[in-house]
């Protein structure tokens, strides 16, 4: 039955975070993340070694805040108009927890419409969570994009 | 300069028929012809099914195209999937370590022999039939011999090589065209700016091999070009994110901005089509806030030390400060730009493939190599600062050319100033359109098989 709270908790967690994701929600969004942060999404593979090969994202701190500083302004182009967002999490699995952390997977399915276009990406997110009493923060997250060995166009919004 | 389609209307290559001439002339060589005017062109060429075919048959097909590099197969059967134009090729090193441009066709029935975009085979086999063929191309067996005569010429029947394969210090290109100038002599100039990358490495090699970042964007193959009057508008949401830390790498070259009126980054067309923005002596100007960057990271003294030991202290300081990128595009289809080699690949006229391949420098610390990773991910590829708002700008050009009541597009900005460098190129303001004009002086010329005409067409 822990598991289960756990469980729970872990998804409504998720269920926040894509909905900051989906509304462009940036400054609550990366009030998410811990002070230590890795945000990830791999190029070409899931399994790459990002010393050696290039990624598509790979964030410490200072470089989320970057993005995201940019993404706030009224001059990035490929997000006017802003992508309309709208996704699914599912398959929350809890794959490792401690009283300190906890590392969970999910897949998501996120629809995204922009320019009269919908596109619909799919991925698989690695969460590695820490815990704050109730809830959560990101310490790393892993975005393992299904085309990530794709052309692909416009990926300037939040996944 | 034949004048065909010149009326004093605009729209006057559109309306072809008005002025006497049919729809059909267009193609021909005065109509494309009179789609290149003195700064101008006509948006045709950037939106026409028709023009874009003659382009894949006249330019891609018949030009040198970069193919890959050497380091992205280094060992016997290693092979990637490439193409030329629209042709599919495979980039393949041999069991005899040579490495080869084939054409990715069975001889018997024309299936590809190859479908995975890379990997090692010993052998290649179509799966129609079951022919198989060895890593240098040659055929090796056929299934059921029998259903051959006796005087069927294996040899004969091996992968066809392209027409004309050139190496230059690693960079492989190919050309479908079995006549035209040598590779050397193609890329002329712009060999020194490949030459800039690979002697940016201590023991000058590269590695093409970080993997790659697949863009697309619903816009035309030409407008992916050298321009150095976009950055502050199309770039402003990243010069403003860089200027407020102009300590990082980075920052440390946007403290005076490059594509600033006063600048002295230079346009720079080198022939054939091949143009830079050269900002060699904007980045040696800002040399004492990049070096201590550089010097931070680990391994970093030792690079410095490296390059300046082996090319002295003024050359060695110009390659630090340019850090390997000539910024330099060479036509057809590649460029060299910051930390990456990129192919461009015509898709339609409206829709072009970029891939841009992250270079690693032999010699250097791992953390220097991260470190041009972490650079190139943050401005190139789908999710960084800088290409999807370049895309975004592409697409909204193509829309904008729907418009076709005044179809010209003005290329003409600095064609009163621009002037001949002691080595010949012609040189212009770190914002004029040198290279727009150089890109279209070597299409025209391709397209109609003319040199002088083409050269001077676009001239004040």
């Amino acid at each position: 039955m822990e598991d289960l709270q756990l469980i729970r908790a872990v998804e409504r967690f998720l269920y926040r975070e894509a909905d900051l994701m989906d509304s462009h929600r940036y400054d609550d969004w990366f009030a998410l993340w811990d002070e230590e942060l890795r945000y990830w999404v791999p190029c070409n593979a899931d399994d790459i070694d990002p010393a050696r090969q290039v990624s598509l994202i790979y964030d410490n701190r200072g470089q989320l805040e970057d993005r995201l500083y940019r993404l706030k302004g009224r001059h990035a182009h490929a997000q006017r108009p802003r992508s309309r967002l709208m996704r699914a999490i599912s398959n929350v699995i809890v794959e490792s927890a401690d009283s300190e952390i906890v590392k969970a997977r999910s897949q998501f399915v996120l629809g995204e419409v922009r320019l009269d276009r919908q596109i619909v990406w799919l991925g698989r997110s690695l969460h590695t969570l820490v815990r704050r009493g109730d809830n959560f923060m990101i310490r790393e997250k892993t975005v393992l994009l299904l085309n990530n060995d794709a052309p692909m166009g416009n990926l300037t919004f939040l996944i | 300069m034949a004048k065909i389609g010149t009326a004093q209307n605009g729209s006057s290559v559109h309306n072809g028929s008005s002025n006497g001439h049919g729809a059909a002339d267009r193609y021909s060589i005065d109509g494309l012809r009179a789609m290149v005017r003195p700064g101008e062109i006509h948006s045709a060429l950037y939106t026409d099914p028709a023009i874009f075919e003659l382009e894949i048959e006249r330019i891609f097909h018949r030009s040198w195209v970069y193919i890959g590099h050497e380091s992205e197969v280094p060992n016997g059967g290693d092979y990637r999937l490439r193409s030329i134009g629209r042709q599919p090729v495979m980039m393949v090193r041999g069991a005899d370590g040579v490495v080869r441009v084939l054409m990715n066709r069975c001889r018997h029935r024309g299936a590809i022999v190859c479908e995975t975009e890379s990997g090692n085979e010993k052998i290649f086999r179509c799966w129609f039939h079951g022919w198989t063929y060895d890593t240098t191309g040659r055929l090796m067996s056929i299934s059921l011999p029998d259903g051959y005569g006796e005087d069927f010429d294996m040899k004969a029947h091996s992968l066809s090589p392209a027409p004309r394969v050139g190496n230059y210090r690693g960079f492989m290109f190919a050309s479908i065209g079995t006549d035209g100038p040598s590779l050397t002599e193609y890329l002329g100039e712009a060999s020194k700016m490949i030459d800039l990358l690979i002697d940016s490495s201590p023991t000058r090699e590269i590695e093409v091999d970080a993997g790659c970042n697949k863009t697309v964007y619903n816009g035309n193959w030409k407008m992916v070009g050298m321009d150095g009057y976009h950055p502050n508008f199309v770039h402003a949401s990243a010069v403003e994110m860089w200027q407020r830390k102009a300590d990082t790498g980075m920052g440390a070259t946007h403290r005076s901005n490059p594509f600033g009126n006063k600048t002295s980054t230079v346009t720079r067309s080198l022939g054939h089509g091949h143009a830079m923005l050269d900002l060699r002596k904007q980045r040696l100007e800002h040399y004492e806030d990049y070096e201590p960057f550089l010097r931070s990271l680990p391994g970093g003294p030792e690079f410095i030390d490296a390059i300046i030991a082996r090319d002295g202290e003024d050359a060695g300081r110009r390659l630090i400060a340019s850090a390997g990128d000539p910024h330099v595009g060479i036509f057809p289809n590649m460029q060299i730009i910051h930390n990456q080699v990129r192919i461009i690949t015509p898709l339609a006229p409206g829709k072009t493939e970029v891939f841009m391949f992250p270079v690693l420098l032999k010699g250097v610390s791992a953390q220097i190599n991260a470190q041009r990773l972490r650079q190139h991910e943050s401005f190139y590829g789908p999710a960084s600062a800088g290409s999807p708002d370049d895309a975004e700008i592409f697409e909204r050009t193509q829309r904008g050319m729907m418009a076709q009541v005044d179809p010209w597009l003005d290329i003409s900005r600095g064609i009163h100033r621009e002037y001949v460098d002691t080595d010949g190129t012609i040189v212009g303001h770190a914002t004029d359109e040198v290279p727009q004009r150089e890109q279209i002086r070597q299409w025209l010329k391709m397209m109609t098989g003319d040199e002088a005409e083409s050269s001077a067409a676009l001239s004040a």
